[in-house]
């Protein structure tokens, strides 16, 4: 019967004519509209089709599917085996360039990878909290009387107003710090312990996970204290830390332990040990605008600008600081009038490590520093970028060896982008097998990286699943990017002019190398600049006359815990003859010390009311410390009279601009809010001296007779040990709880600029291995040249030329590139090296023998490194290189 | 003893092929064996077991007539070599081999084992109470 057929369906038989192997296809497909045929007679048309579709299914397997047509039947698994192979004998063939540019690379991966973990390490501050985004931190700022003002803490009632006043206030909480108070617990005393008060609901905003209590109730009753695992650990040992009195003798207070928390996370803008609660601290509770002590958090509802919030801040100083304002006697309409500013500012949580600007002494722990992160970031990009340079520069010098190779391939049949594959492993090969080194370097050297960054950081780091992937990203984003030009250079070589030879390095290639050499010590150079001026400045630091004296001087601050015993004690210390003199102050210049500041006005001028720092001394801090008055006297030994006379510094007498002898002038301070004030009289002026770092300008200053808290002891002998060990044993002697403590000036004037100091070692670190990256790129350059221009050398030996001439041909053009480098390099560091310095109040200036010295240093380095090869070019005999051929 | 090898559907194959004798071709060959093993055999299956037997050497081919119900496509019929052949006798006599090694006593055992079954699927429910 010649009826219409049915037809099997079109589409599965389309996909079984595409896949099916043509050899089987017309028996196959036979077999199968047969067997439609018949099925729709006996089940019908929908189910044969169901059984079609499900047969066409079924017949794709390997055994039946079509292999790849033409010339991909094979596959290139082969091939690709014997890249590998062929890269690798490449590589060990020319074992001295492979090292070099393994070496390179993997010491660029390597810095990458650490200052990568730095800069991870610095980004991720208080991110831990759960809320990180949300939270903020109220801070002061403003300008009173011609002075500015930049505080980190606020007012007690800021917190709660902010939260009554805005609905998009979630929380708001305090933090108070109370330094380290000593805390008894049975027999265990410590003075080591960082506690601060919080309010009630700051585990509410900060996440730090509680072992034990409840976040939430654990702070409510007055009395009560949060303690850290690992301090639990010293004060109880295995005991169960719940509900165990915690004693602060200094204090007359007890606190009952209602929490246990993990130990607050390294990259945390704050570290403390205890928390106790505010809820006992009756000042915490007082409606007193003026006063700052508390570092006010806040958590905004999602969705707030902070700008816009910002901006609802004002509105709230007129509302509720105004009118303490004008209790002190000048409105606050008038008080603004005349110049003064001030003002609540909001600064999110995760800006607080990298981005404040406060005061070393108004935040709670040195920051981090935003342009650190940018230069090292720099310096990273840098470093890889130059790496990679160096591995482009020198695996296309390599070409001249491979262009026969290349050129054989090309002939029997190999096509372009077989050979693009080709170099490309073998980049890839270099690349992981540096990525391997690196990774190793940095294992190896992250505990020096530590020291230098006084980080925590871990190898560990690596192993997480994100930094693993974006290594392997990183690693074949470097095989590509290093790969790419001797990739697609080498493989468009014509395989005629290779094999006979006529290959050349083509005048464009030059270009983009030389660009790349320019690059690179541009690089260099500023970093050589970077190194001499940071550590100028570290030297002017050292030497700068800081207007007392600080060697042989040591300091016992905390000779106050020696109570009634203290004069005993100093009195004990001068008998000895090792002994010059003996201070008691609790001011020092350097280091961690009392900090006291207030408000004074000069004779009637009632309205110039500026902030003034005041010294608490006895007579003989001034010979002590080794400090100049330059007009007036001392404070006299044992006079009562003594109490209302002042010693102003430098400053003081410039900000106030006094006029005459400034000796008999009165200086007052206000001592209630009524207006009562009390009167201090001029009796000398001592010279400026630096009581803070030189970032910041010499304040004003006043010393009163006030003599409280540590000594200072001026020794006459080089043996500090000896010495140390014997007024330990003084101490010891009246049994005091606390351990013996005590710094040396000098050192603790060095650790105000530990920062400086690391930076300039980290500098100095990235700028050796950034230079030597360099110059192996340039030895390999000049390896390069040399093998290119070996016939020529050997043309002008037998000519009669020299081996100076020799190698002044071989290394002038990569010596007029270094040259022109440094037209890039000096203004660039000038102006990354002035915005550093611009950081110190006292700093150097950048004078020109700095360049010549950069200059001459870079260009000795690139000197030395080409000589190695032109000097063992030119010595060569020409009759190796002239007979070849 | 690599030398023949041959999988148990590869054997089946073999066999229906030498059964059809002239006739063997895709769809026959898979009524057949449907028909006498009542086993289901899809196209795909035996379409590469075919292939791989005609690659062993073990089966040949050559191109048959193109009827009307085919749509004009022609039979690939199929025909067992001197290999195959030798592959199938082969893989009989190791069969035997294997069947006449299995000693007496081990039928009795499997009887043994029946029993013991029996009587302890009858003791089982005395000790469940």
């Amino acid at each position: 019967m010649k009826n219409i057929k049915s037809e099997p369906p079109q589409l599965p038989l389309r996909f079984f004519r595409w896949f099916c192997h043509p050899k089987l296809l017309k028996y196959i497909e036979g077999d199968l509209i047969e067997l439609y045929e018949e099925r729709v007679k006996e089940i019908g048309k929908r189910k044969a089709d169901l059984k079609f579709i499900g047969d066409v299914l079924l017949l794709f397997r390997p055994s039946i599917i079509r292999p790849a047509e033409g010339h991909e039947r094979l596959n290139n698994y082969g091939m690709y085996k014997s890249y590998f192979k062929i890269g690798w004998r490449n590589l060990l063939k020319n074992k001295g360039l492979f090292a070099i540019n393994i070496s390179g690379l993997a010491l660029g991966i390597a810095t990458c990878l650490l200052i990568m973990m730095f800069i991870v390490d610095e980004l991720s501050f208080d991110r831990y909290n759960k809320k990180a985004n949300q939270i903020v931190r109220v801070v002061l700022k403003g300008k009173v009387n011609g002075e500015i003002i930049k505080e980190a803490v606020t007012a007690a009632p800021v917190a709660a107003t902010l939260k009554n006043e805005f609905p998009e206030v979630l929380e708001a909480t305090r933090l108070r710090r109370v330094g380290t108070p000593k805390i008894t617990y049975q027999n265990n005393t410590f003075r080591n312990s960082k506690v601060a008060f919080v309010d009630p609901n700051f585990f509410n905003v900060f996440t730090l996970p509680f072992i034990q209590g409840d976040p939430k109730t654990a702070l409510l009753l007055p009395n009560s204290i949060i303690i850290s695992k690992e301090q639990a650990i010293k004060y109880f040992g295995t005991e169960d830390p719940i509900n165990k009195i915690l004693e602060f003798k200094d204090a007359n207070e007890q606190y009952k332990v209602t929490g246990v928390i993990e130990k607050v996370p390294a990259n945390s803008h704050f570290h403390f040990d205890l928390f106790a609660s505010m809820e006992g601290l009756a000042h915490s509770k007082e409606d007193k605008w003026l006063e700052s002590n508390y570092f006010t958090y806040l958590v905004l509802a999602e969705g707030t600008v902070v700008n816009q919030f910002e901006a609802k801040m004002p509105a709230i100083i007129k509302k509720y600081m105004g009118p303490q304002v004008a209790q002190l006697g000048m409105t606050f309409e008038k008080f603004k009038e005349s110049g003064n500013e001030i003002g609540l500012f909001i600064q999110p949580l995760t800006d607080i490590h990298l981005f404040s600007d406060f005061a070393a002494t108004s935040e709670l722990e040195p920051g981090g520093d935003i342009n650190s992160v940018y230069i090292f970031g720099a310096v990273a990009l840098f470093m890889l970028l130059i790496a990679c340079i160096n591995f482009m520069n020198l695996s296309t010098a390599g070409a001249t060896t491979r262009s026969k190779e290349v050129g054989i391939k090309k002939v029997l049949g190999s096509q372009k982008n077989q050979l693009i594959h080709q170099f490309l492993i073998e980049s890839f090969i270099s690349t992981t097998v540096a990525m391997i080194l690196g990774v190793l370097i940095v294992t190896v050297s992250l505990s020096l990286f530590n020291q230098l960054s006084g980080k925590e950081l871990e190898a560990a780091f690596l192993l997480n699943p994100k930094v693993l992937g974006a290594l392997l990203g990183l690693g074949i984003f470097i095989s590509l990017l290093a790969g790419s030009y001797p990739a697609f250079f080498l493989s468009s070589i014509k395989p005629i002019a290779a094999l006979k030879n006529k290959f050349s390095n083509g005048g464009k290639s030059k270009g983009i190398r030389s660009v790349l050499v320019v690059f690179q010590f541009v690089i260099s150079a500023t970093l050589i600049l970077a190194i001499i001026v940071v550590s100028q400045q570290m030297s002017y630091i050292q030497d700068k006359n800081i207007g007392y004296k600080r060697d042989q001087r040591i300091v016992l601050r905390e000779s106050y815990l020696l109570g009634k015993n203290e004069n005993a004690f100093k009195n004990q210390l001068l008998t000895d003859p090792r002994i010059e003199s003996v201070t008691r102050s609790a001011f020092i210049p350097a280091g961690p010390t009392d900090d006291n500041m207030t408000g004074v006005w000069v004779g009637e001028n009632k309205e110039d009311f500026r902030r003034t720092v005041i010294y608490g001394i006895d007579p003989s801090y001034i010979p002590t410390m080794g400090m100049q008055l330059i007009i007036g006297r001392n404070f006299l030994e044992s006079s009562e009279s003594e109490n209302d006379k002042v010693i102003v510094n430098e400053a003081l007498i410039k900000a106030f601009s006094l006029q005459g002898n400034p000796l008999g002038q009165s200086i007052n301070q206000r001592t209630d809010n009524e207006g009562g004030f009390s009167s201090l009289t001029i009796v000398g002026v001592i010279k400026d001296f630096h009581f803070r770092s030189l970032h910041e300008p010499i304040a004003p200053l006043m010393m009163l007779n006030n003599p409280y808290g540590g000594l200072i002891i001026k020794t006459k002998t080089t043996e500090m040990a000896d010495l140390i060990e014997s007024i330990q044993a003084k101490w010891q002697a009246f049994d005091v709880e606390e351990p013996f403590t005590y710094g040396l000036l000098d050192e603790l004037y060095n650790e105000t600029y530990l920062a400086e100091q690391n930076m300039g070692s980290i500098l100095k670190i990235f700028g050796f291995l950034t230079i030597l990256v360099a110059c192996l790129g340039l030895f390999g350059l000049v390896t390069f040249t040399a093998e290119q221009r070996v016939k020529e050398i050997g043309v002008r030996k037998v000519l009669g030329a020299d081996v100076f001439q020799i190698v002044s041909i071989l290394s002038q053009d990569l010596i007029m590139l270094v040259a022109i480098s440094f037209i890039i390099a000096f203004p660039l560091g000038f102006y990354l090296m002035d915005k550093w310095l611009q950081g110190f109040a006292y700093r150097i200036d950048i004078q020109w023998w700095v360049y010549i010295v950069a200059g001459f240093s870079t260009l000795l380095i690139a000197l030395l490194t080409m000589s190695f090869k032109t000097v063992r070019a030119a010595l060569a005999n020409p009759v190796e290189s002239l007979r070849s051929e | 003893m690599k030398k023949y090898q041959l999988g148990e559907f590869e054997e089946v194959v073999m066999l229906t092929v030498g059964v059809l004798y002239k006739e063997a071709y895709g769809v026959s060959i898979k009524k057949e064996i449907e028909s006498r093993l009542t086993r289901k055999v899809s196209v795909g299956a035996l379409q590469s077991a075919l292939k791989r037997l005609e690659d062993k050497g073990y089966l040949k081919s050559f191109e048959g007539e193109a009827t009307e119900e085919r749509a004009g496509r022609p039979k690939k019929y199929f025909q067992i070599t001197a290999l195959g052949k030798k592959a199938m006798e082969y893989s009989k006599s190791t069969r035997d081999e294997l069947w006449s090694a299995i000693p007496k006593v081990a039928w009795s055992t499997k009887f043994i084992d029946r029993l013991t079954f029996q009587v302890t699927g009858i003791q089982l429910p005395a000790t469940g109470n």
